[in-house]
Parts: C-alpha cells; sequence; structure tokens
C-alpha cells in the first residue's frame, strides 16, 4: 500500500477539549463557513459512540455520509493518543471514499484537561474551553491548554451570565501559551467565526505548501517525581521538547488574541 | 539482532499493542447488551475460546505454514469466512488485521508480501499468523497466542462494562486459555485448510449481529 504523503493528502485537524465546551457545535461552525469552498469530512469519537455523529449530521451542515463516528472502548484518551490505530482508518477511509479531501475534522471524546491529539493522527489541533467551565480554567495549563495549534475560548456570548471576565481569561490563556493564537470564540459573534474561519484556511494553506509541521503538545503537563536519592524528595520535570517551540514560532498563526472582539 | 521470537508473542498479546484492539470487546459488549448474565461471562469465553477462538487459531497456523510456503492466502480467508458466518465478527476480524497489518507492515515489511494476494483488511488471524512466520514464533505459540489476546480483550472490556475486580477477570483468562489447552496439539499441526476447525457460536454470533445495528455502544464488536 503505497503512503500517501501528509502535504498531499488532507489536512488532519483534531479538536479536544473537555465535555460539553462546545466542539460539536465548532465542527458545525466550521463546517458552515468553509463547506462551500472546501471539501471536508469529519471523525467523531464519542464515549457512547455515535452521539456527536447524530449531532452534526441532523445540524445539516454537511452530507450525512461525510460523518462518521468510531468507537472508542470506553477510552476516548487512548483513542487519540496511545492507540491512534481506530481513527487513522477512519481517517483513511473518509479521505479514499470521498477524495479529494481538503479538510478532515476529528473530534475527539470530551475527556480532560490532559488529552491531546497523537502528532501521528493530526496535523494541527484546536483546543477548547468555555467561560461557563470557569474563568480560571485557562491559568490552570495543561498541555491542550498550553501547546495546541489554537486555543478556542468558547460561549463568550454566555460571560456576563457566568460572571467570565472574557478579555481577562484571554489574557490568561495567551499568558499560559507564551503568546500562542488564542481565540475568544461565539458563534453568535459573526467576527470571531470569521477569525476562526482565517485560522484554518492559514493552516490549510501552509499544509499544502509542507511548511506546517504537526506539533505535539504532549502529553503531560509538568509534575513531581519521587526520589528518594533526591536531596528535596524529588524533582519537577516537563515534557517539553525545546525544539517544539521553535516549530511553533514558524507556524502561521494570524489569529490575534480577540480581547477587543467582545465589548 | 533480531528479538526472540518469545519477545515477539508477548509484545503481540501486549493489550498496549497499539493495533486497535481496545475499540472491541470480544463478544462481551454484544452478549451483556442482550442480556446474558455478567455471572455467565466465564462460561462464555471458555465457549468462545473453545468455538470461534479455535476456528481462528487454526487459520493462523495454516496462514503461518503459507506465510513460510510463499503461498497465496486467498484459499485459506475463504475457509475462515466459511466457518465464520457473521458478517459483524468477519467485519470486526478484518477491521482488527487491518490495524494490525498497518503496525506489522511497519516492523517487518515482508508480512505485508505474504498477504498481498488480499484486500488490505485481511482478517486478524490470518496476519497473526503471516506475523508468527516472519517472527520465528511456533505453531503451538501461535494457536495460545491466539486464543489468549481474544480473551484478553474480552476480560478489559468486561471491566469498563461491568463494575467487578480486576483480578477476578485475570483468573477468567486463564481458565478460559487453559481450557484449550488439550486441542492446541492437534490444532498447531493441521497442513489443509479442510481441518480448520468448524465450530461456530449461533447464539453470540446472532448477538454481535444485533449490537452492530445499534448506536449506543462503547465497542465496535
Amino acid at each position: 500500500m503505497p503512503d500517501i504523503t501528509a502535504a498531499n493528502r488532507a489536512l488532519r485537524l483534531g479538536v479536544a477539549g473537555p465535555v460539553g465546551t462546545g466542539k460539536s457545535s465548532l465542527i458545525a461552525t466550521v463546517c458552515r463557513s468553509l463547506a462551500d469552498e472546501l471539501r471536508l469530512g469529519v471523525i467523531t469519537n464519542d464515549i457512547y459512540t455515535d452521539e456527536d455523529a447524530r449531532f452534526l449530521r441532523s445540524a445539516g451542515v454537511l452530507e450525512p455520509e461525510r460523518i462518521r463516528a468510531v468507537e472508542t472502548g470506553a477510552c476516548p484518551h487512548t483513542a487519540i493518543r496511545d492507540d491512534i490505530t481506530t481513527n487513522l482508518l477512519a481517517a483513511e477511509d473518509l479521505e479514499r471514499d470521498f477524495a479529494p479531501l481538503d479538510v478532515v475534522l476529528i473530534e475527539s471524546g470530551g475527556d480532560n484537561l490532559t488529552a491531546t491529539f497523537s502528532p501521528a493522527l493530526v496535523d494541527a489541533q484546536i483546543f477548547v474551553l468555555d467561560v461557563a467551565g470557569g474563568g480560571d480554567v485557562a491559568r490552570k495549563g495543561g498541555p491542550g491548554i498550553g501547546r495546541a495549534d489554537l486555543l478556542v475560548v468558547n460561549k463568550t456570548d454566555l460571560a456576563p451570565y457566568v460572571g467570565v471576565d472574557v478579555p481577562q481569561m484571554v489574557a490568561d490563556a495567551s499568558a499560559a501559551r507564551d503568546g500562542r493564537a488564542v481565540l475568544a470564540l461565539s458563534r453568535s459573534d459573526v467576527a470571531s467565526i470569521a477569525a476562526l474561519r482565517a485560522w484554518v484556511l492559514s493552516v490549510l494553506d501552509s499544509h499544502r505548501r509542507g511548511t506546517h509541521v504537526p506539533q505535539d503538545p504532549g502529553p503531560m503537563a509538568p509534575h513531581f517525581h519521587a526520589d528518594e536519592e533526591h536531596p528535596e524528595g524529588g524533582f519537577v520535570h516537563t515534557h517539553d521538547e525545546k525544539s517544539g517551540d521553535e516549530h511553533h514560532s514558524s507556524a502561521p498563526h494570524q489569529v490575534r488574541s480577540h480581547s477587543d472582539t467582545r465589548k | 539482532m533480531q528479538p526472540s521470537p518469545h519477545t515477539i508473542s508477548l509484545l503481540l498479546a501486549d493489550a498496549r499493542l497499539p493495533s486497535g484492539g481496545h475499540a472491541q470487546s470480544s463478544g462481551v459488549e454484544p452478549a451483556l447488551l442482550a442480556g446474558m448474565p455478567v455471572a455467565d461471562v466465564p462460561a462464555f469465553l471458555r465457549a468462545r475460546a473453545r468455538t470461534t477462538g479455535m476456528v481462528d487459531a487454526g487459520t493462523a497456523v495454516l496462514a503461518r505454514h503459507a506465510a513460510l510456503d510463499c503461498i497465496p492466502m486467498a484459499s485459506i480467508e475463504r475457509a475462515w469466512a466459511a466457518r465464520t458466518p457473521s458478517r459483524a465478527i468477519r467485519d470486526a476480524s478484518k477491521y482488527l488485521g487491518r490495524g494490525l497489518l498497518r503496525l506489522a507492515g511497519r516492523i517487518w515489511p515482508e508480512v505485508r508480501s505474504s498477504l498481498d494476494d488480499l484486500d488490505e483488511s485481511p482478517p486478524r488471524p490470518l496476519v497473526l499468523g503471516a506475523i508468527a512466520a516472519h517472527a520465528g514464533i511456533d505453531a503451538e505459540s501461535l494457536v495460545r497466542l491466539t486464543v489468549y489476546d481474544d480473551m484478553a480483550c474480552a476480560v478489559a472490556a468486561l471491566l469498563k462494562l461491568e463494575p467487578g475486580d480486576p483480578a477476578h477477570g485475570v483468573a477468567m483468562v486463564l481458565e478460559a486459555c487453559s481450557s484449550i489447552e488439550p486441542h492446541v496439539a492437534a490444532v498447531s499441526s493441521i497442513t489443509s485448510a479442510h481441518q480448520i476447525p468448524a465450530a461456530s457460536a449461533p447464539q453470540s454470533e446472532a448477538w454481535s449481529e444485533a449490537h452492530a445495528l445499534t448506536t449506543r455502544r462503547l465497542f465496535r464488536a
């Protein structure tokens, strides 16, 4: 079976984040804003298998056949990082059945803050938080918040009702990410949707030019290792790669912190 | 230096092997969704090992011979399919085989050549047999591996489907695997397709067919 090179197949774009932050809704938004000009496909990873796929099909943003669900064996985390086989096979099938596709969106099952996609599965990934989860979540960090290609702070229209200061949450997120792209998004905020659309197009463009390098946000936050030999009883370390940061600085990030998009 | 065949056996039996097995339940989720009592799981596993487990094991043994002798595999796949009447179970096996081949092809490119008269999704026992041939795994080990992997997959899934003591699950795996010991010598010595055991499990196959149509499931099959 000849290997298709990364640059000439569809861009595989992962969407991760905790349960209920609006991953499916974000995918529907991306489809709605790009379906006229791009050939899209969607793979969902649900816990109970096809809930999200059915939501997306019923949203009518894409032909139902272009939206597929995969089983995760109750381990959404495993399916996008430790054993990506099921998702890879689904992506290959989708790309073959609807060739040529421009973008395959892969939605992770809602998990906790540590779940991120393997770079062997996706070319780029979006991590989704929402204001209703609390303004302090962005400060808590973790691989997705810190190092996903794009961090979305979703449902900004709810901010007044949940007492969250969106500009502050975006500023906290930007600080946690060393300035990597952050987008405050609401499906009722046209400017924020335009910014999301522009970001996807810019990543697709660099993917096609072969200049995009998939990043691994890393499986683990910095953590403590107990060690009796160590004078302080152990040590804190991270799984960061310095080279990962260098790649990031060359990646296209036209999305700026959108602290000004919401009044 | 080549890794020892024994090490390869351990690798293939390791639930952490990234080849898609974590999304399978070896028929346990279909059985429980259909109403089989949890208390019947040990008997279910013994029956599975003795029936479809032996079909797969015999198929793997023959695929190993074919890979060693550079003989095409298509007739072996047909013999396996004839003994695996449920499309849902055949599909699940082909899906597992495709994932395993995807991984094995990276490590042992010759495994892919041994299966190149089949489509991209050979059933799992044919891929296991081809790997065994190229990794130097003997036929008896291959039979035990084929059954063990299926049983371990079942019990790993069971722990996600029903509350229970994980140590009890380990005991179930060992019990089911030891129950086929009297048959290992015979199955590992077969040399032609008509000798592949033909014991099917109609109730389990019916459950798997129904399961394939449900919309709320954790596992593929």
